[in-house]
């Protein structure tokens, strides 16, 4: 009887104590996601001849072209996340409110990106600005408007807009759940009661759909943070943790200073999981 | 419900903002397309004629094809065990009305939220010291840390809306556990098993931030070889590589949505 099979039903008989069916989950990632990180994070405090040192994090904090990188990284994911909402917004609200009968067409148009693999988009941005590509070709040939093509990759802004690419859908489908639930009945006595409906829109509407775009704007912080391969590809200068990391790991092969890097990176991470956990459990979800 | 809008200059103006989107949205993807799709030996846009030869030069690079198939089976490997690993969590935490129950969610839910390179670069270094370093094995134990949440995510979801009453009925009739189990809640959540499964196989089969610290002649899967050679080179065979996978991935989503219904999850949930 104490024997458990991992296929028996949450509410057995009780000496086949069913909470035991989340063993099996807990365990492997307590082995191999707990604790690679943990391993990793001691590596960071490790010195170069045993012992604990702080002196990656000093350097790390400290030196004007590590802050430089780690203010880079931030702002990045930052400034990704601000034009993912202001592109986002009205798309979400183009789907839940104005779409009507298109509104599957809408929601395939914004999935089918996400099953593009990332480097197939990175590959159609380099197809669009390439020297011989769409964009200089009808600046130079169709239309004349330049008789040189423009450098135009590897330029961060390129980089920004393919990033923005990638994670817009998110901020879309975060937004859109939201206001699907907003009440129209709120905005409707709003324009009754006499306001216009840019003032409906600001003082009704877009306060009663902040969750979303608070949801979108961590999830898309969060993964703009940790992604690497729009900048090595992309990158236009750019420098940041991940791509950082990534050199360490291919030229100059300071373990130690990428495992501190990680650390950093993942505590980012972690307050924005914090932020997530917070912003659900206040909308009681 | 008819309601009638007038068309005017706000609805229009949001109207053309969305078509600029879905061009912006639409436009990479489609010109790698056209792309794999040209005559020319080198990327130029417009092509200046079509063939499929680039389609037939994947088959022609060994790398290519090995990479191919190390994917697929690390893909498919880490599906089957994040199902068999996943599933059984989520019977017990998606009744659980038990507070830690909770917390367990959101702790298998959470490798979703850490940067793909710190996983891969820990895992690496911990996998090397554990002793099954860089190989088939340190790839596919990695590739289902990253795809678990996905597969809990979306039968978690699945089962919570299927009523309990079912399951009570067949218990009252006399089923044993193990024959509700199987005659009675895994067809009510076989729709989020295949669609779990399809979102663990498409994301563990386009990662690259985790198979890069894996990579080896044995290990490297297919972006890693993709990536490597869009650094060193630059012509249409990654476009042709690009165009079928995107192919693979539409006919599984359409496979599956056909059979299941995927549309509702993946909004929804």
């Amino acid at each position: 009887m104490t024997e458990m099979t991992d296929v028996s039903p949450p509410r057995g008989r009780t000496a086949l104590r069913p909470w035991m069916l989340v063993l099996p989950a807990l365990l492997f990632l307590a082995g191999f996601f707990v604790a690679p990180l943990i391993d990793n994070g001691a590596r960071s405090f490790l010195g170069e001849e045993g012992g604990f040192t702080l002196a990656r994090y000093w350097q790390l904090l400290s030196d004007r072209f590590y802050l430089g990188v780690i203010f880079e990284t931030v702002a990045l994911s930052a400034g990704v996340t601000l034009i993912s909402a202001l592109i986002g917004y009205p798309v979400a609200y183009f789907l839940v409110r104005k779409a009507g009968k298109w509104s599957g067409l809408v929601i395939f148009l914004l999935i089918a990106p996400l099953l593009t693999s990332i480097i197939m988009r990175t590959f159609g941005w380099q197809v669009l600005f390439a020297r011989r590509g769409l964009v200089n070709n009808l600046l130079v040939d169709q239309i004349g408007l330049l008789d040189r093509p423009l450098r135009l990759l590897n330029t961060p802004e390129i980089a920004i807009a393919a990033l923005v690419h990638v994670l817009v859908p998110f901020m879309v489908l975060s937004i859109a759940s939201v206001l699907q639930g907003v009440d129209r009945r709120l905005e409707e006595s709003a324009q009754m009661l006499g306001a216009g409906r840019v003032r409906t829109f600001f003082e009704v509407t877009l306060p009663l759909s902040l969750d979303g775009v608070g949801t979108g704007a961590i999830l898309v912080f969060m993964i703009a943070n940790g992604s690497f391969v729009t900048l090595v590809l992309l990158g236009g200068g750019l420098q940041t943790l991940p791509l950082l990391i990534y050199q360490q790991f291919n030229t100059t092969r300071d373990f130690g200073m990428a495992s501190a890097m990680s650390t950093i990176l993942l505590v980012i991470a972690l307050v924005c999981l914090w932020l997530q956990l917070r912003l659900v459990r206040r909308q009681g979800g | 419900m008819a309601r009638v809008t007038r068309p005017d200059w706000a609805s229009l103006g949001l109207l053309a903002f969305v078509v600029a989107f879905f061009v912006f949205m639409l436009a990479p993807i489609l010109v790698v397309v056209v792309v794999s799709f040209t005559s020319a030996s080198y990327v130029a846009f417009p092509v200046p004629g079509w063939s499929l030869k680039w389609f037939w030069h994947i088959f022609e690079y060994e790398p290519f094809i090995d990479s191919l198939i190390v994917s697929f089976e690390v893909a498919v490997g880490a599906t089957v065990l994040s199902c068999l690993i996943g599933i059984p969590a989520c019977l017990f935490l998606a009744r659980s009305r038990a507070g830690w129950a909770s917390a367990v969610m959101t702790f298998l839910l959470s490798p979703l939220s850490m940067p793909m390179i710190v996983i891969g670069f820990a895992g690496l270094f911990f996998l090397s010291w554990v002793g099954i370093g860089i190989s088939f094995t340190a790839l596919l134990v990695t590739h289902t840390v990253v795809c678990l949440p996905y597969v809990v995510r979306t039968v978690a979801g699945v089962y919570r809306s299927v009523p309990r009453a079912y399951e009570e009925a067949a218990a009252i009739l006399g089923a044993n556990p193990l024959a509700v189990f199987r005659h009675v809640t895994l067809p009510l959540i076989r729709p989020g098993i295949m669609a779990g499964s399809l979102f663990s196989f498409l994301t563990s089969f386009d990662n690259l931030p985790v198979s890069y610290f894996f990579g080896s002649a044995d290990t490297n899967t297919l972006p890693v070889v993709m990536l490597s050679y869009m650094e060193h080179q630059f012509d249409p065979s990654i476009a042709a590589l690009s165009t079928l996978q995107l192919l693979l991935a539409v006919v599984a989503l359409l496979v599956v949505d056909r059979l299941y219904g995927i549309d509702k999850m993946t909004v929804t949930g």
